[in-house]
Parts: C-alpha cells; sequence; structure tokens
C-alpha cells in the first residue's frame, strides 16, 4: 500500500505555528489515529495527542480532519482519496494547549450551570415505572460521548464572542434528557429560553452531521425544546392571557408532580 | 500549591466516582483527581449491563448471584465479598434508578433484565434474566448519571491530573505507616505538587496495557497497584487475567458476547466449527477462558486463518436483520476497524487481555490489606478493577465488573466518611514531591537512552506471547528473565519531548514503569502457581490442585524483578469446591 502523507498542526499559544509533513506507511484498517501513533513512535515523539480507548467511545481525541470535525479514531485512511494529503489540525473553536490537544475545560463549565436530574421526593419504588418507549429518546441523547465535535462546528460558538450566551448543541442535549425524563421534575425552560441562548441556534445542523454517536441533535433536542420554549413564552393566547391578568412571568411548572 | 481535602479519590470510573458521591453527601471535603475526564474513563466501554437479582421477570435470588459468582471465579472467590455483592447489587441498580439512569424496561415498567453467560438460577439449573442494562451502554449512562450526581453534591474535580506519587506518614505502607495524600502532576503544564489527605482511595483501574492486544484504553496502565505496591502493599492473584475471546484483531477492542449469544459460529481456516472439539454440548457459548484456549490451540496447530493468529467469527447465517438490530456495536466495528462488512463477510476475531482478577488486596469495607492477615493500612482504599476482595477469583462472570465497582465503590465512600470524622489531617514534611520531580526529572534530562515505546511493545509482546492464555513452565521461564531485562534497560528510559506542556511522552515512560512491576509480578506469581484454575492455564498442570493452592498469590516488592510471594487463605463461607462443569 502507497504511503499516507499527514499535514500535521504543530504549535503552542504564543508560538507561531506551522504544519509538518509526515509520510506514514499504511496498514489495512487503520484510522487517522493509527498514523499519528505511528509519527509520535517514529518520527516526532513531542507530538500532543490526547486520546484514550480508541474505540469511539470516549470522546477524547477530537480534531478537524481537511477542515471537518471529526474523532482521529474513527477516520479511516482508506477513505480518502489516494495520494489526497491528510490535513489535522486541533478543533478551533477551544483555546490551543499544544499540537492538537485544546483547552475544552469550558465544556465542563457550562454543564454545571445545567439543573441535574430532579425526581419527585417520597414516591415509593412501585411507582417507578414508565415504558420503553418513554425512555428511548433519553437513551438517545446519553449516547452522547462529550467529544464536542457538536460545540466545535458550531457557527454560534465558533464565528462569535457567544460562548457565555449560548451553551450549545452539547449542552441543548443534555438539557432535553433530563427534560424529557418521565421521572424528572425539574424546570429548565426559564434558564434554557435566556442563559442557555436556545434563540441562538438558527437549526443549521452542522451538529446533527459531525455527530460520531449519530444523535438527531437539531431535530430530536433542539427543536422540541424550542418548541416548548415558544409554548410557553411566544404562544399569542397565553401572551394575552398573561397581559389581562396583569403577570409577567408564565407559571412555574408544578413543582412535585411528574411530567407526562 | 499544596491542596487539601479530606478524603481524596483517585481515578473517576464508576468505583471513584460513587465513593466521591458517598463522600461528598455525608459532608466530607472530597476531591477527585483523575489523568482523564471523569466521563472518559474506562468504564464507559462497559456494554452488557449490570447483574442484579430484583427478579423483573422470573425468580432470582442473591444467594444464586452469589453462588454463580463463586463458581464463575472457581472457587478462588472470597464468599464473604461474594454475599455483600450479590446482595447489594440490588440496592445499587435502584439507586442508579432514583438518580435518572435511563435503563431498558418491561412491559409492566419495571427495570428490563436479560441473560448473560454464567448467571444461572437455582445454583446452576439454567440460564436466568439478571443483568439490568441501558441499551447497549450501561457502563457509559453509570459514568454520566454519578459524575452529575457528584457535581450536585459539591464535590471537587481535578481533571487532567495524574497521580505520580503516594504519601505517608509515620513510615511507609508496609511499615505501618497511614495514608496521607499524593503527589500530582499537572498535565496540561507539567507542575508538580502535593495533596494532604488522610483518606485516599485508589480506583485507577486494570493494566491491560501490557498485553499486545487488549480491549483496554491507553490510560490502563496499573498507576495505582504500581504505586501502591513500590510503598510496601502486596499485588495480589496477578496470574489471574482475563483475556475475552473475540476481540478485533490487532486492535484488540471487543466483539460483545451477544454475537456468539444471538449464534454466531467461531470458525477455523477450514471452515470447521471447532468448538464442537472442546465444548461440544455449549458449543461458541462456554465460558471466556474455554473459548480463549481453544482458539489459541487452534492457532497454534496452525489452523488460524491463513496460518496466522486469528479465526472467523461468522453470523452471516443470522441474516441482515438481526444483525443490524441485534449487534449494532459489531457491525459498527467491524466496518470502521476492519472494513469488513460482517453482513456477507465473517470477521477476523483473537483473544483479547481483558480484566485483570488481580490487584490491591482489601477487605469487604475496601480498606487495603498489606498481608495475609488482613492488616489494614490506615488511610488507605482500593475500590474496583485495582482492587482484589477478591470477588472475581481466578475468572470474573459477565457484567459483575459493573457490579464490583458499584458494590464497593459505594462501600468505600461510606467506610471513608465513616473513618475520617476521628482522623486528625496528616502532616507533611517540606518538599515531600521532590523524589518523584527528580525521578521524572531524570527521565526528561536524560539526553539519550532506552526508547520508551520500544520498551512497551516488547514488554507487550512477551506478555502477549509468553504469559497469555496458555502458560507452562519454559515460556514462563523464559519471560521473567525478559521482564527483568526490560526493567534493567527502563533505568536508562528517556524521552524526547522536553517540554512541560501536555508532555505525553514523559507520561507514558512513567507509565511504562508500573506496567513492569506488574508484569513482574504477573510473571513470578504465574510460574508459582503449578495448577490450573480459571483464567490461569498451566498446560503442564493441567488440573486444578485445591490441596496446595486454594490460596491468594501475595507479591511483594523485592530485588528489582524477583518479588517475594506469600500465600493468604480464601474465605469460605457456603459453597464447598466443587468441580467446575457447565
Amino acid at each position: 500500500m502507497p504511503d499516507a502523507t499527514l499535514r500535521v498542526y504543530r504549535g503552542t499559544p504564543g508560538q507561531p505555528a506551522h504544519f509538518q509533513d509526515f509520510q506514514v506507511p499504511v496498514d489495512e484498517g487503520m484510522v487517522v489515529l493509527d498514523a499519528l501513533h505511528w509519527i509520535q513512535a517514529h518520527r516526532a515523539p513531542d507530538l500532543a495527542v490526547r486520546w484514550n480507548c480508541k474505540a469511539a467511545k470516549c470522546g477524547s481525541c477530537s480534531t478537524e480532519i481537511n477542515g471537518k470535525p471529526a474523532l482521529t479514531c474513527k477516520a479511516r485512511l482508506s477513505d480518502f482519496a489516494p495520494g489526497e494529503t491528510i490535513v489535522v489540525e486541533p478543533m478551533r473553536t477551544f483555546p490551543l494547549i499544544r499540537d492538537l490537544v485544546t483547552d475544552v475545560s469550558w465544556n465542563y463549565e457550562v454543564n454545571r450551570r445545567i439543573q441535574p436530574f430532579t425526581p419527585p421526593a417520597d414516591v415509593p419504588q412501585s411507582e417507578w415505572r414508565w415504558q420503553q418507549q418513554d425512555i428511548e429518546r433519553v437513551q438517545e441523547f446519553r449516547k452522547c460521548i462529550e467529544c464536542f465535535l457538536c460545540q466545535d462546528v458550531c457557527h454560534v460558538l465558533r464565528s462569535h464572542e457567544t460562548d457565555n450566551l449560548f451553551i450549545g448543541p452539547r449542552f441543548l442535549v443534555r438539557a432535553a434528557g433530563l427534560e424529557m425524563h418521565p421521572m424528572d421534575t425539574a424546570d429548565r425552560l426559564p434558564f434554557l429560553k435566556d442563559e442557555g441562548g436556545t434563540g441562538y441556534c438558527n437549526i443549521t445542523k452542522c451538529c446533527t452531521e459531525v455527530c460520531p454517536e449519530h444523535i438527531k441533535i437539531t431535530d430530536n433536542a433542539i427543536i422540541p425544546l424550542k418548541e416548548r420554549i415558544a409554548d410557553r413564552y411566544y404562544d399569542p393566547f397565553r401572551m394575552i392571557w398573561r397581559r389581562l391578568r396583569g403577570t409577567k412571568a408564565p407559571a412555574p411548572a408544578p413543582a412535585a408532580t411528574t411530567k407526562a | 500549591m499544596q491542596a487539601v481535602y479530606d478524603a481524596l479519590i483517585v481515578g473517576a470510573g464508576g468505583a471513584g466516582l460513587w465513593a466521591a458521591l458517598e463522600l461528598a453527601q455525608a459532608g466530607v471535603k472530597t476531591a477527585v483527581i483523575t489523568k482523564l475526564y471523569p466521563t472518559r474513563s474506562h468504564t464507559g466501554a462497559a456494554h452488557g449491563g449490570v447483574c442484579a437479582a430484583l427478579g423483573n421477570l422470573e425468580e432470582d435470588h442473591w444467594e444464586w448471584h452469589m453462588f454463580d459468582t463463586i463458581k464463575g471465579g472457581d472457587y478462588l472467590v472470597d464468599q464473604d465479598a461474594a454475599e455483600v455483592l450479590a446482595r447489594e447489587a440490588i440496592e445499587c441498580v435502584i439507586e442508579l434508578e432514583h438518580m435518572g439512569l435511563p435503563f431498558n424496561r418491561t412491559p409492566d415498567g419495571k427495570i428490563d433484565q436479560r441473560r448473560f453467560g454464567g448467571h444461572t438460577r437455582n445454583f446452576g439449573e439454567g440460564p436466568v434474566r439478571r443483568s439490568c442494562f441501558a441499551a447497549d451502554r450501561t457502563g457509559h449512562m453509570i459514568l454520566q448519571t454519578l459524575y452529575q450526581q457528584c457535581l450536585k453534591a459539591g464535590v471537587v474535580f481535578h481533571d487532567e491530573y495524574q497521580v505520580v506519587d503516594l504519601l505517608f506518614e509515620g513510615g511507609d505502607a508496609g511499615e505501618g505507616g497511614r495514608a496521607a495524600g499524593v503527589v500530582a502532576y499537572r498535565i496540561a503544564d507539567g507542575e508538580i505538587f502535593p495533596i494532604r489527605s488522610s483518606a485516599v482511595l485508589l480506583a485507577t483501574g486494570g493494566f491491560g496495557r501490557m498485553f499486545r492486544i487488549t480491549s483496554n484504553a491507553w490510560s490502563l496502565t496499573g498507576d495505582g497497584i504500581a504505586l501502591a505496591w513500590r510503598h510496601g502493599v502486596p499485588m495480589q492473584d496477578m496470574e489471574f487475567f482475563q483475556f475475552h475471546p473475540t476481540g478485533i484483531v490487532g486492535i484488540g477492542i471487543l466483539l460483545s458476547e451477544a454475537a456468539r449469544g444471538e449464534g454466531g459460529y467461531l470458525l477455523n481456516d477450514s471452515g470447521e466449527r471447532f468448538m464442537k472439539r472442546y465444548a461440544p454440548t455449549m458449543m461458541e457459548l462456554a465460558p471466556r477462558d474455554m473459548v480463549s484456549r481453544a482458539i489459541y490451540l487452534e492457532v497454534r496447530d496452525g489452523r488460524g486463518i491463513g496460518g496466522k493468529d486469528y479465526v472467523h467469527l461468522d453470523v452471516r447465517h443470522l441474516g441482515r436483520k438481526v444483525i443490524e438490530e441485534k449487534l449494532p456495536d459489531i457491525t459498527d466495528f467491524a466496518r470502521v476497524y476492519q472494513g469488513v462488512e460482517p453482513i456477507t463477510e465473517p470477521v477476523p476475531v483473537q483473544p483479547t487481555a481483558h480484566y485483570a482478577m488481580g490487584g490491591i488486596p482489601t477487605d469487604i469495607f475496601t480498606r487495603v490489606t498489606r498481608d495475609e492477615h488482613n492488616t489494614v493500612v490506615p488511610g488507605l482504599y482500593a475500590a474496583g478493577e485495582a482492587a482484589c476482595l477478591s470477588v472475581h477469583g481466578a475468572n470474573r462472570l459477565g457484567t459483575n465488573s459493573l457490579v464490583d465497582l458499584l458494590v464497593f465503590g459505594r462501600r468505600a465512600g461510606l467506610q471513608m466518611a465513616r473513618e475520617v470524622g476521628g482522623v486528625d489531617l496528616p502532616i507533611l514534611a517540606r518538599n515531600v514531591e521532590e523524589p518523584v520531580r527528580a525521578e521524572l526529572r531524570a527521565i526528561r534530562d536524560r539526553p539519550s537512552g532506552e526508547s520508551a515505546s520500544r520498551l512497551r511493545r516488547e514488554l507487550a509482546d512477551v506478555m502477549m506471547d509468553q504469559v497469555g492464555v496458555f502458560r507452562d513452565e519454559p515460556t514462563l521461564s523464559m519471560a521473567l528473565p525478559k521482564v527483568r531485562e526490560l526493567r534493567e534497560r527502563y533505568e536508562r528510559v528517556s524521552v524526547q519531548d522536553k517540554g512541560r506542556t501536555f508532555n505525553t511522552d514523559l507520561l507514558e515512560a512513567r507509565e511504562l514503569g508500573y506496567l513492569l512491576d506488574c508484569a513482574e509480578t504477573t510473571v513470578a506469581a504465574a510460574l508459582a502457581r503449578r495448577e490450573s484454575r480459571g483464567a490461569h492455564s498451566r498446560e503442564d498442570f493441567p488440573e486444578r490442585d485445591d490441596v496446595n493452592f486454594l490460596s491468594h498469590t501475595l507479591a511483594y516488592r523485592g530485588a528489582p524483578g524477583r518479588p517475594t510471594l506469600r500465600y493468604k487463605p480464601v474465605t469460605i463461607t457456603r459453597f464447598a469446591p466443587k468441580p467446575r462443569t457447565y
């Protein structure tokens, strides 16, 4: 098999970055991460790469390959055209640490702002029952491996100074998984409308395209949340009713009952 | 910088997170330190489920689960620990459900359960539905659930910090000293500093990376086990390492047992279902250790595919519908990592190093013990794959890894919360981190020397080829001097990355030292155990020998490459050892 050419981003913040080319011998079934490991073992032991499971389950090895956010452990060399130079760069939405490693800690800060699972108090075990179909949607959201490729590709986060205004697709997925859990009693809609910045998403579906777990982020998580927010806050009949009653905010959901 | 916590958890897999949760909920100031981000821990790779005798679909009892665990472990299981495991599994699953884990449901809305290898009704009469699961992502969802609960409870997380040493006061761990904290290395910038704590839990997972073909993630390098060992704690039962029969060739990623459960065949080079010669009744569904041995024998006798070191897993006869709906992970893995289409082609598989039954000896309260009298090391705890109670004995049963980390992770947290109250915070000497700083500096500053990646490859080869599925005196006797040689060469290891920022070159060299520690004790213990039991198969001693070897191995650090072995009796409460037939 002919060698593959990898063009790898090298650099640290504050230093001029450059691309370094490597010719890598190719074996059957190799993925980009294998090629990076070969480079580390034979050419550049100081190449910084973050990875762990090499089975597309831990979400560590996110980069941009030929400009597209992707897991290096899931990108097969055989999927590139023969002779094509494979350009590997760090995710651009997050601050660079070194080479292909970025600082993704902002995501973990955002995560803390979302109210965790809040079950009803004192419901006996015999009432913890629901149907499989009621949990399947939650299971879809819970497949997320937190690779943050969706956050990386999202133009709201990537191209604008909105990181404190919009929590991004990953955390709308997390919020949806909680909001749609049959036993959750919390009300996250005020948060999602205001601090969460759900309105910033204009449904370009880029996040869905790059998701390695094939979660239908836009259709199944974001749009339903937008609809819930619209129903509560922007329904014209409700707005008129609120004006007549002289109340400003919609009544919060009853606290001690479970959602349908 | 120096940080202080009342309790410190090393490792953020299921065991570490549940322990942290219990501690924080009890009001103890608790931190978790992990060399990854917490939800990237290897607990997340577990697909199958978590067994608990809920009896939601048919009659089941924890006593049956206890028995299956003991028999599966070939009677090397400590039966008091197996009892705790089977009893408390039930509460753990219910608690997880109440934390929001989306388990699959039965038609009447309860937690669904399915069959799993080795789990039986009425002490071996037939299979039972015991495994609770959340799609095929049970481990991943456990991690996420516990992590979010930890945040809610106020646990502090130090993400991407690596523990590089353990601290004790009043003597080393092996001399009656008590745990005083750890030395941490911040991966982002190479900063090294001590963290003070009067209770330290080691929940650092296993050490599968010492084998060439393994299902284990890169991080599983035996850090906690080796660090405790260097301070005088023995490693227990290291000769028992589980090989899963169906790993992807060359990579080792697991193709779940479900493929054979659904009726998949294992074929050799001539297309023969060779299991009929090894397990005529159970065929492909024989226990993991038996199937791995059969594949190994086929390969060694030249009947691997094209004479190579693998066989075929064939699911074609199951049809597209079954393959795509019931075996999605296999289909995905085979397509992505092998370029093989399981609907039309057989999938090449070979045994893959999967799970360490051995590890840090503990009692049923997760307190680390340091000798055959179960003398406790004050303030030091271990849980999950890093620990060895032993609940898995000589061979772990499917799903019991998750059960183990839930039950004993929770116990660790409860026990630590009980004990930290009555203890003063340890006092650390100045520059207590200096020895490990000097060790790391030596590796980094050595201008040239042995390459860590070459040593690691040689270690992985010798462990795979000479200390793998089958063992005998001649091959183990070859492995022993090879591991010693690698250890000597490791003294001269150097790295090319001399920087401080995200220097994985340096950390991997450090981790190689841990793997060498684990390898050394594995080889020595395997050589000394002249019997076959569970995952430890000696061709020169093919029978189990309860007269001489119904005991746990304790391997202490001795002269380099020459650990000292001692033995500890197995705790037997209810089930006298019997021949292990299925």
